[in-house]
């Protein structure tokens, strides 16, 4: 953390949200069972008990994807983070965690920091994450092998790195969305919401 | 006897016929002349006749001596045969009665037999055991021979060793014999040794006493030599001691002496002390004095009050506090300078602020001036206005009041007011617009447009009642019409806005804008990634499975030909693929079935034992020459494949043969074949 107790500038603004998608992931991926639940550690941040994966792989993905995501959130070019979730069998999007973030890009010329202290930062996204877990008793069971992808809509002038491709936006046929709780930096604001397939049944 | 009268009778009748039949020939044929000769002849003939019926009779007396003769031979031979036959049959019974005895007693012999041939395999496998026993006795006969042998090897040689440890002893006694010899000796030696070394000690205890009297001596006499010499040095020390001793008096003296003198000093310094300090008492007390009438002076020449030093420290404190309350004044005063200052300072700029406020209101004085000149102007034409229009209403109304159209007019009239206030507002707006936009062109322009409305107000109040009605029943349509579209608009609007935050929330985008990238060794791409791979293993594998092992089951095929399926569009290939080899399964079943009867039969014929599977390693043996059709074998099949014979009704009649042939001999095929043998014997012999 670069940013003082008293103020946030734009470098730990988008530190603190890069933490927040690495933890809110984790606990997303450790919640709807997209990985065995013995592959995950307990750790504590935000004076919460947290998820973290212990998996190599999945852990070397992910701090790939989020060291990158810290460098746009940095440039503010990137627009939304989404989690999709697709069934292995039928190749279906099954659920969409979207989370929007609007970069106030004026941040980028003026270097003084903002007046929000990281505590009251840290208790919003706390309430998100508490949120993200408690999502899990209306979202339908996945019952099939399912395996999950990140989506980083960034703006169309950028320069797409290496290993980086492409994609559709994986949207969901017939789905329900719900909305759930943001959180603002005062130069990142992250609205979060979840769209998952609409079941027959329900 | 009857069948012997009626032979006779019938004889007699022929005879007498054929006598009857013969007559009548010669009686009828004869002349008379011949008569006589004819008669002769007939008598001769009839005595012929009598004589031959005589020689039959006799004939016949013959035959039935003859035949009653045979008849009592043959009664009496048949009596004879019947009572042998009576007994030959008495014979029969008795050996009838034998047989049966006889029976019972090679049955009994056959049980005796059997038990006998029990008693024997008994006897035989005792003997075998005995012969078992003999044999490991036998062994360990020899065993313990050898033993014995290696026993006699181990007591020769320990005979040897014996010997050889004799002639040890012997030369060891010997030995013994020369060491106590040389021990005697050396005992000797010791012992004339030990009284040397006694006497030794002895000596040694000698010499030592005497070195230590020695050494007494020497000291006694070096004792001696100083005593004789501090005897020679006695006079002296006598001299030497009485001056001392007139030192000591003479010292004793000049030391009290000396005491006293230190004495004398030691008052005489305190004496000296205490001059000093009164001296400097005196000093001070001069200083004192020299102060005090400084003090004095002092008093005289400030001619304050001052008669002590504490009345000047007072005094002094008092003008310290009145310093101090100076001090305070002047730092309030100077902090009230710099407030007011400050104030100063703060007013300036409100004063210039105010200035510019001033000037600003001022300004905005003079334009409020115009515009309320101009607006009292507008006021005036408008009284002017509104005047003329209740005129023009009046005028209205009057020309009305006949039809009486209160309801119309009052709604007429508030329809004119709104068009006025429309048009007050529409100047207000205008005066607003003319306020902003500078120059007088906006003025002229709005005054204009006032003009115009006015005159069209005009005209609209001159033309007629009706077509303003209409008009306005037209506007207000299009009015409607305008609120009906604006709302619709809206909620198009709306539900555009909704959509779009819906297609936000599903994950739309503006392509213009935006782009969506993903890492490229996500998750999702690396688990498709597997099960294609595995998906094609799954494709390459069913085919050799398919040579492999053609009787597996259709399920596992059909499985995974659904896989196959699933990856592929070849279907009715696959099919047919499927259905060929689901037929050839169908064969090969039926083949497999018609084999194993044929194996089954061939088996019951060969060994005689017809083999079910009853449950899982189970195993039921039913003998072709079984009494009953319970009475089968049951063999279970052990974890390490051994079979075992389990109990049944049978087999617990089997106890023997399982004791010799499966406990004893631990062969299964000879036991069944023993049963066999026995059940094969029971059938035939029986």
């Amino acid at each position: 953390m670069t940013s003082t107790l008293k103020g946030i500038t734009l470098k730990g603004s988008a530190e603190l949200v890069a933490e927040f998608f690495s933890f809110g992931i984790n606990s997303i991926l450790y919640q709807r069972g997209i990985y065995p639940p013995e592959t995950f550690t307990r750790v504590t941040h935000y004076d919460m008990s947290l998820q973290l994966t212990t998996d190599p792989k999945l852990k070397s993905y992910l701090t790939n994807v989020v060291s990158q995501l810290k460098e746009w959130l940095f440039e503010c070019t990137v627009q939304k983070l989404v989690l999709v979730i697709t069934c292995l069998e039928t190749n279906e999007v099954l659920e969409r965690w979207q989370f929007d973030i609007e970069c106030d890009k004026s941040a980028k010329e003026s270097s003084a920091p903002r007046e929000k202290s990281i505590k009251t930062i840290q208790d919003e996204i706390r309430s998100v994450i508490r949120q993200i877990t408690a999502t899990v008793t209306f979202l339908p069971l996945l019952e099939t092998p399912c395996a999950f992808d990140l989506l980083v809509y960034t703006d169309k002038d950028l320069v797409i790195p290496e290993k980086w491709e492409e994609s559709g936006p994986q949207i969901i046929n017939q789905s329900e969305e719900v909305r759930l709780r943001s959180f603002t930096t005062s130069i990142h604001k992250v609205n979060s919401m979840v769209a998952y397939k609409r079941t027959d049944s329900a | 006897m009857d069948l012997e009268d009626d032979t006779t009778v019938l004889t007699t009748l022929k005879s007498f016929n054929s006598f009857i039949s013969r007559p009548e020939h010669p009686q009828r044929l004869c002349p008379p002349l011949q008569l006589l000769e004819a008669a002769e002849k007939v008598h001769s003939i009839n005595r012929y006749l009598q004589l031959d019926q005589e020689k039959k009779q006799m004939e016949l007396s013959h035959k039935r001596a003859r035949y009653e003769l045979e008849k009592a031979a043959s009664d009496s031979a048949r009596d004879f045969e019947v009572d042998r036959n009576q007994e030959l049959l008495g014979k029969i019974k008795k050996l009838e009665e034998r047989e049966t005895e006889a029976a019972k007693n090679l049955s009994d012999q056959m049980e005796e037999n059997h038990a006998l041939r029990k008693n024997m395999e008994g006897l035989s496998k005792k003997m075998e055991e005995q012969d078992s026993r003999l044999n490991t006795a036998n062994q360990t006969i020899i065993s313990l021979k050898d033993e014995i042998r290696e026993l006699k090897q181990k007591i020769q040689n320990q005979d040897l060793t014996i010997s050889a440890q004799a002639l040890e002893n012997q030369e060891l006694q010997e030995q013994r014999d020369l060491q106590r010899r040389k021990y005697q000796d050396v005992s000797q030696l010791c012992q004339s040794l030990q009284a040397a070394q006694s006497s030794c000690s002895e000596h040694v205890i000698k010499i030592k006493e005497l070195e230590r009297r020695l050494a007494f001596q020497e000291q006694d006499i070096s004792i001696m030599k100083t005593v004789k010499s501090e005897v020679a040095r006695v006079p002296d020390l006598e001299k030497e001691l009485k001056r001392l001793r007139d030192d000591n008096d003479f010292l004793r003296e000049s030391r009290e002496n000396c005491s006293l003198l230190k004495e004398e000093v030691e008052g005489l310094r305190k004496k000296l002390e205490r001059m000093e300090k009164t001296k400097e008492e005196l000093v001070n007390m001069e200083l004192e004095k020299e102060k005090l009438q400084a003090w004095e002076n002092l008093g005289q020449s400030t001619g304050l009050n001052i008669r002590k030093p504490e009345d000047l420290s007072r005094e002094v404190i008092q003008i310290q506090q009145r310093e101090i309350a100076l001090k305070e004044q002047n730092y309030i005063l100077n902090s009230r300078v710099r407030s007011v200052e400050r104030s100063e300072s703060e007013l300036r700029t409100e004063l210039s602020q105010q200035r510019n406020k001033t000037l600003e209101e001022q300004k905005k004085r003079e334009t409020q001036d115009a515009l309320v000149r101009r607006l009292q102007k507008r006021v005036l034409l408008l009284t002017k206005e509104r005047d003329g229009m209740r005129a023009i209403l009046e005028s209205y109304d009057s020309e009305l009041a006949p039809s009486e159209y209160s309801p119309q007019l009052s709604k007429r009239l508030r329809e004119a007011e709104d068009i006025l206030q429309k048009t007050q507002n529409h100047n207000a707006e205008m005066e607003v617009s003319s306020v902003n936009a500078p120059g007088h062109f906006c003025l002229s322009k709005v005054e204009l447009e006032l003009e115009t409305l006015k005159q069209q107000q005009a005209s609209t109040a001159e033309s007629s009642s009706l077509v303003t009605k209409e008009e306005v029943n037209i506007l207000r349509e299009k009015i409607e019409d305008l609120e009906a579209e604006r709302q619709r608009l809206e909620e198009q609007n709306n539900i555009l806005e909704m959509r779009l935050e819906r297609h936000n929330l599903q994950g739309d985008y503006d392509p213009v804008k935006t782009q969506v990238l993903h890492f490229k060794m996500n998750p999702t791409a690396v688990a498709k990634q597997q099960r294609r791979l595995c998906a094609r293993c799954r494709m390459e594998e069913p085919r050799p499975i398919h040579k492999m092992t053609p009787a597996c089951t259709s399920d596992v095929i059909k499985i995974k030909l659904l896989c196959f399926l699933q990856t592929s569009g070849c279907v009715a290939d696959l099919r047919k693929q499927m259905e060929s080899s689901e037929l050839r399964n169908q064969r090969l079943k039926e083949v497999f079935q018609r084999k194993i009867q044929e194996f089954r039969t061939v088996c019951y014929v060969l060994t005689g034992y017809q083999i079910d599977v009853t449950t899982e390693n189970q195993y039921r043996l039913t003998s072709v020459y079984a009494e009953h059709m319970n009475d089968s074998l049951l063999f279970k099949k052990g974890s390490s494949g051994s079979m075992q014979l389990m109990e049944t009704e049978f087999s617990k009649t089997l106890g023997e043969m399982v004791a010799l042939h499966l406990h004893h001999q631990k062969s299964i095929p000879a036991f069944l074949s023993a049963v066999t043998l026995d059940l094969f014997s029971r059938q035939t012999t029986v």
